[in-house]
């Protein structure tokens, strides 16, 4: 049973991580593909600084966001919060409607080039889908168990820690899972802001007509995600066993 | 499920004698923004980073007065709020929202000397924050109010048009209007473009999408393929996957000349509506399948009871309840085209992305934001739009 469930999350690091030490070793792979480039391997940084510098920015905002996006949906759906409950579900559902790339450009006038912009541009966009799952879960809690666990003298802080968050932590992870997995592939368009990270070779391909990089830089980028996004359902499935175990 | 349905509906409290504390923090918000935050810049040509200047020295005294007492009494009548008292409020925040022109005006003329021509007046900070609560009042007293989708959009255009008559008749030194009119032709162009490529690329992914989910519920195998290819499809950044597609279609208009002839070319539309229809099939066929498997068995074994025929039940039952829930896929399939399709102004489509990536190159960040903020408003526009049209189909009417 537990070989099955990390088959695929084991499938895609490896791969991840045979292609970001191993890409120099395809080079042939990569001169049939654009025979006429002098160089084919994206040489300006090596790849794993590229993975590194990526998964530290799609971090930083994750952090950022899972903790603002989780205490803003908590702190709404309390009793003393409630007055703000319409409004932040309005707006959750409304940034959604912000293109990735209109909240980037939007971003660089207010702080510059940089990997700045980039990492508040992330932040701004992965904060919606973490706010509206957190009170979506929150709100689906069956008001008659928290009765319930009033009754049993529970305090507010208990029914939140004991009752409401663990019903609502599936609804609230599925939100986190889309937010990192858009996430990752959002940050890709940082490299045309000057942030370096896995969309430099794309970029840097796409402007020199360098078909190679392209590649390398989408492989990379789509097994990370693939990578990170298996974890979550992994994460998810035994959240859900466990739900369903107790 | 669709997203509007997944949201909580909002509880609102009748009593009117509690003090509304959005408002206020709102409106205590805007008053802090207004006064330590930079209203307005000031440069003198194109390239330079203009300096700042906070809102007495930009609207002058009486200006900033006037606004911090509109700020002072949107904080007042949120103290007591009553249906009037909501009523002022609407009144006061679509006056000041409607007056923020009149003060770029006046920093105009107070700023900008008239032997500088190239001299332009940028919107600060400050400016901006203050806009964007303006809008989150707004979007607190429609609630409050309970006013339908209509109001709001009639006002903002109320609102767009006074903005637009400043912008024409007397703002010509603000920086956004100054990048306008040296290419308001290419503008319109880019906004045709734009506009082509999402129709394009919407329209087909519907009919396609449609045919797939039609096909995914007569053979449930394919149902599970298609899924996980689409989902891998999501995973591919778009930037990448604009660029992977250059090489193939190059390929193929230098070696089939019918092709090439047709308009397939490695770099510009071609590339970019592919994959802005390959993006757009996931969101679609997930609606439309979950849309049609949704309607009730029980309604639909009424209409065969009634004598129905199998074809009758799809096109007179089973499709009229889907269409809202379609509708849904739709309207997030647009919106998520027209992002995309900013980001296939880098290999060559055109659109509006175009002015937000040569203005990145020059670093003229008014010119991103002629590229960025009609891309925000034509979402919004959208969703608003496909919103309300998915509201009023559901079955009973609007609300």
């Amino acid at each position: 049973m537990s070989n099955s469930l990390w088959r695929w999350p084991l499938l895609w690091i490896s791969l991840l991580l045979i292609s970001v030490v191993g890409m120099s070793a395809a080079e042939p792979l990569f001169h049939w593909v654009e025979p006429d480039a002098r160089q084919v391997i994206y040489s300006r940084a090596d790849f794993y600084v590229l993975l590194g510098r990526h998964l530290f920015v799609v971090g930083i905002a994750a952090l950022v966001t899972i903790s603002i996006g989780v205490s803003a949906g908590i702190a709404v759906t309390r009793k003393r919060g409630s007055d703000f409950l319409p409004l932040v579900g309005q707006v959750a559902s409304l940034g959604q409607t912000f293109p990735p790339v209109a909240v980037l450009a939007l971003a660089v006038p207010v702080l510059g080039f940089g990997t700045l912009p980039i990492i508040v541009a992330l932040m701004l966009y992965g904060l919606l889908p973490i706010v509206r799952n957190t009170l979506t879960g929150l709100q689906e809690v069956d008001a008659e168990l928290i009765t319930a666990a009033h009754a049993m003298g529970m305090t507010p802080l208990q029914i939140l820690r004991q009752v409401e968050l663990p019903l609502a932590a599936p609804v609230i992870l599925a939100g986190i899972r889309t937010s990192v997995t858009i996430n990752i592939a959002t940050a890709a368009l940082g490299a045309t802001v000057g942030a370096s990270n896995l969309g430099d070779p794309i970029i840097s391909g796409i402007v020199n007509g360098n078909m190679a990089y392209v590649v390398q830089g989408a492989l990379t980028i789509a097994l990370l995600a693939l990578s990170v996004d298996s974890l979550f359902e992994v994460l998810q499935r035994q959240l859900r066993s466990r739900l369903s175990a107790s | 499920m669709s997203l509007r349905d997944a949201l909580p509906t909002p509880r609102i409290h009748r009593d009117g004698l509690n003090p509304n504390a959005v408002l206020i923090s709102l409106s205590i918000v805007m008053l802090a923004a207004f006064w330590t935050l930079d209203m307005v810049s000031m440069a003198p040509n194109r390239i330079v980073l203009g300096t700042g200047y906070s809102a007495p020295a930009a609207f002058g005294w009486p200006g900033a007065l006037l606004a911090t007492l509109l700020f002072c009494a949107i904080s007042f009548l949120a103290w007591q709020p009553s249906q009037r008292h909501y009523q002022a409020l609407l009144a006061a925040v679509v006056m000041l929202m409607a007056l923020m022109p009149f003060g770029l005006i006046v920093s105009s003329f107070l700023l900008i000397e008239p032997e500088l021509a190239q001299a332009r007046l940028g919107l600060g900070a400050g400016y901006w924050v203050t806009l964007f609560i303006l809008l989150l009042c707004l979007v607190e007293l429609r609630l409050r109010l309970n006013l339908t989708r209509l109001w709001p959009t009639l006002l903002l255009s109320g609102i767009a048009l006074v903005w637009w008559l400043c912008a024409t008749l007397w703002l010509d030194s603000l920086a956004l209007v100054q990048e306008f009119k040296a290419r308001d032709q290419l503008f319109l162009r880019a906004v045709g473009q734009h506009m082509t490529l999402v129709g394009i690329a919407v329209s087909v992914s519907i009919v396609l999408g449609l045919a797939l989910a039609l096909l995914m519920r007569r053979y449930a195998r394919l149902q599970k393929v298609a899924f996980t290819v689409l989902n891998f499809l999501q995973t591919i950044p778009s930037i990448a996957l604009f660029g992977l597609l250059l090489a193939p279609l190059a390929w193929l208009a230098v070696n089939v000349p019918f092709l090439a002839k047709l308009g397939v070319s490695g770099i510009g539309t071609t590339p970019a509506l592919i994959a802005l229809i390959a993006y757009s099939l996931l969101p679609m066929v997930r609606n439309t399948y979950t849309a049609l498997e949704e309607v009730s068995p029980v309604t639909l074994e009424a209409a065969k009871g009634m004598g129905m025929r199998a074809s009758q039940r799809f096109w007179q039952v089973r499709l009229p309840l889907a269409l809202p829930v379609l509708l849904e896929g739709v309207r997030i399939t647009t919106v998520q085209a027209i992002g995309l399709t900013a980001v296939a102004a880098l290999i060559g489509a055109g659109g509006l992305g175009t002015f937000i990536f040569q203005g990145l190159g020059q670093a003229a960040m008014d010119m991103v934001l002629l590229g960025a903020l009609p891309i925000l408003m034509l979402a919004l526009v959208v969703d608003a739009g496909l919103g309300a049209l998915a509201e009023a189909l559901r079955p009973g009417g609007a609300r």
